[in-house]
């Protein structure tokens, strides 16, 4: 077991495990009438005022496919779709976050180990930077993300292993290298740093129902898949040789695992910019309070991360509305201080 | 107003006088500066400090540039000394400057003041600083008179385009784009001055400060009448954007980065009535046929 196991196990040892799990029951229960009171919020509040009433008729209208007047564009096209995007956003990095720790079972691990942001930011900076139609910047961020990411894995591996410690060493040299390139095209034109360091900050204001079907196919694709390998997850925990013993293709499942998680990073990058902090911090609280076993870590990862940078938008755009503040840096604001309560106030060592 | 304005002219040339060495004045990094005498070699690693020199006919001190700087034509022939976050320190000594003019940014000055080269700080931001920069670069190298002359030149030839401007039926409201996060530009910015005075109403209030980060929301709500910044294609993609009036009519301006209408937008320097005047047309064509 692992210290992130035994910390976790700890909660458990004077209660029986019928009452864990209603406990945990109870706490997703919580999670989730949470996560739907920060999606009406998130809808109903704004830069612009628009009524409760109005919200829902807007809300209404859109569904229906209705035409839309006035403030109904604001909620149906601009607030809505910027909701959901946030929430599949925060999913695909939490969900990723809790994979990769599990994975490489190293508690720092984020979905951007493997170099994914620095690869998308390269992307992302060669497109603004050679002045690309606007539209084009997703497109370079993802094919940066994915290059970086392959790379990494050829870089690492030995034959046919991959070997974690020289995943995540390749990983993050190769993230260092392409970061710098970036920073040196960015000085190259400085009348554009502030354009590139708001897709590094993050950056949901042009979410629309365009970005959330371009993103739908492969959080997915790659949420399923990394779900049907939550189990193989939980035997790996007990080691790299235990797992083989147990018959776990341990080389094929870190690959596969590599490959899902860097999929749907690189899609929610694209089109959201490098939002830190909710991938590698969300695993983190819900291990805590919902125990290590990834086929409950996961989808809870997923539903909190979705959560959590949904508030920060709201926050992002609400505190000095009309302006807005980049959502990375309320999404570490906010997480950060919580993340260090529940370790300060955790009784175990 | 042709004959008030010659006379302020005539005023004002009268009153300039040739600049006494050594000079001492405070520059816009709050350093107090002494000049001991009249500057022959100068390198300017700002754009628009390159311009002004050359229009009050310091062109030919110039030793040295910025690679930004590329207005005249002639300072594009001049050794470049890198950008602000880039500065070629050694071949701005290389060039053996009695006079290194640098920006309120970047941190050249700590490391030529140690290479024993006098350096200032002239740095116009806002529209009213472009005048008084003017005049503070026109002492610096004793061609005050000329520095006063392009002055009065200047507001003439705003004052052209404002008579027409002011007097428009109706002035379009306006939402200006720096760049797609979207940063736009507040009504006390550089830009947001040239707007007003090109006939257009600013969408964005004062009190968000000159470049605020704003919510694509808010210009879906406002509804502005003429966009400047993106493409017509490019805001037509965005999520509601369809439904503003400007991109419905098709009034929706593209300022590519890097553009002529670009660079004169974002250097406070002597083409700021060229660009008032271009600003205008694309505003009020109606009214410069």
């Amino acid at each position: 077991m692992n210290e992130v196991e035994r910390q976790a196990g700890g909660a458990g040892r004077t209660e029986s495990p019928e009452a864990r799990s209603g406990r945990r029951v109870g706490r997703t229960v919580l999670l989730l009438v949470l996560v739907g009171l920060a999606v009406l919020l998130a809808v109903s509040l704004g830069s612009v005022n628009v009524s409760p009433a109005a919200t829902l008729q807007a809300l209404w209208h859109g569904l229906l496919g209705q035409s839309l007047s006035g403030d109904e564009v604001i909620v149906w096209q601009l607030r809505f779709p910027r909701v959901a995007l946030g929430l599949l956003v925060g999913a695909s990095l939490a969900l990723c976050g809790g994979a990769y720790q599990g994975v490489f079972r190293n508690p720092l691990a984020d979905p951007y180990l493997m170099g994914v942001a620095s690869g998308a930011g390269l992307g992302a900076t060669l497109a603004v930077v050679a002045g690309w139609n606007t539209a084009l910047i997703p497109l370079a961020a993802m094919v940066g993300g994915l290059l970086s990411v392959s790379l990494s894995l050829t870089l690492a591996r030995v034959g046919r292993r991959l070997p974690p410690v020289r995943l995540i060493l390749s990983g993050v040299v190769v993230g260092s290298i392409f970061t710098a390139v970036s920073t040196y095209l960015l000085l190259l034109t400085e009348d554009r740093v502030r354009q590139v360091f708001s897709f590094t900050l993050g950056n949901l204001a042009f979410g629309g129902w365009a970005q959330v079907r371009a993103v739908l196919p492969y959080a997915l694709l790659g949420g399923g898949l990394l779900l049907m390998l939550a189990r193989a997850l939980n035997l790996l925990q007990l080691g790299d040789l235990t797992a083989r013993s147990l018959g776990l293709p341990v080389e094929r499942l870190r690959l596969l695992v590599i490959v899902a998680a860097s999929l749907l990073t690189a899609a929610a990058v694209s089109y959201a910019g490098i939002i830190g902090f909710v991938g590698l911090v969300t695993p983190h609280l819900v291990r805590r309070l919902w125990g290590p076993d990834h086929r409950v870590l996961l989808p809870v990862s997923a539903l909190a991360g979705g959560g959590l940078l949904v508030l920060s938008d709201l926050l992002a755009r609400t505190l000095t509305r009309p302006t807005e503040l980049p959502v990375g840096v309320v999404t570490t604001l906010l997480g950060g201080p919580f993340f260090l309560y529940l370790l300060r106030s955790s009784r175990d060592e | 107003m042709h004959r008030l304005l010659s006379l302020v002219s005539f005023a004002a040339l009268s009153s300039a006088a040739a600049t006494t060495y050594p000079l001492t004045l405070q520059d816009d990094l709050g350093h107090t500066v002494t000049l001991r005498q009249e500057p022959r070699r100068i390198v300017s690693v700002l754009p628009s400090t390159t311009e002004t020199l050359c229009a009050i006919g310091a062109c030919d001190r110039l030793v040295g540039v910025d690679t930004f700087s590329d207005f005249p034509a002639q300072v594009t022939r001049l050794p470049k000394v890198g950008g602000l976050y880039t500065p070629d320190i050694e071949a701005m000594v290389a060039l053996k400057p009695d006079l290194v003019v640098v920006s309120k940014y970047g941190k050249l000055q700590e490391s030529l003041t140690a290479a024993g080269i006098p350096v200032v700080a002239v740095n116009p931001e806002t529209y009213d600083e472009v005048f008084t920069k003017t005049l503070v670069l026109g002492r610096i190298v004793n061609r005050e008179a000329q520095a006063k002359a392009l002055v009065v030149q200047m507001r003439r030839d705003i004052a052209r385009v404002e008579i027409l401007t002011r007097n428009a039926a109706h002035q379009p409201s306006t939402y200006y784009e720096v760049d797609p996060t979207p940063y736009t530009a507040g009504p006390n910015s550089f830009i947001g001055v040239l707007l007003a005075k090109a006939g257009a109403l600013n969408i964005i209030p004062a009190s968000l400060g000159d470049f605020p980060k704003i919510s694509p929301e808010l210009v879906v709500q406002r509804n502005p009448q003429l966009i400047l910044g993106p493409t017509l294609a490019a805001a037509k993609a965005r999520p509601g954007w369809s439904s503003i009036t400007a991109v419905k009519t098709g009034r929706v301006i593209a300022v590519p980065p890097g553009s002529t209408l670009d660079t004169l937008l974002n250097r406070p320097g002597p083409r700021l009535p060229l660009a008032l005047a271009r600003l205008a047309k694309l505003v009020h064509p109606e009214l410069f046929r």
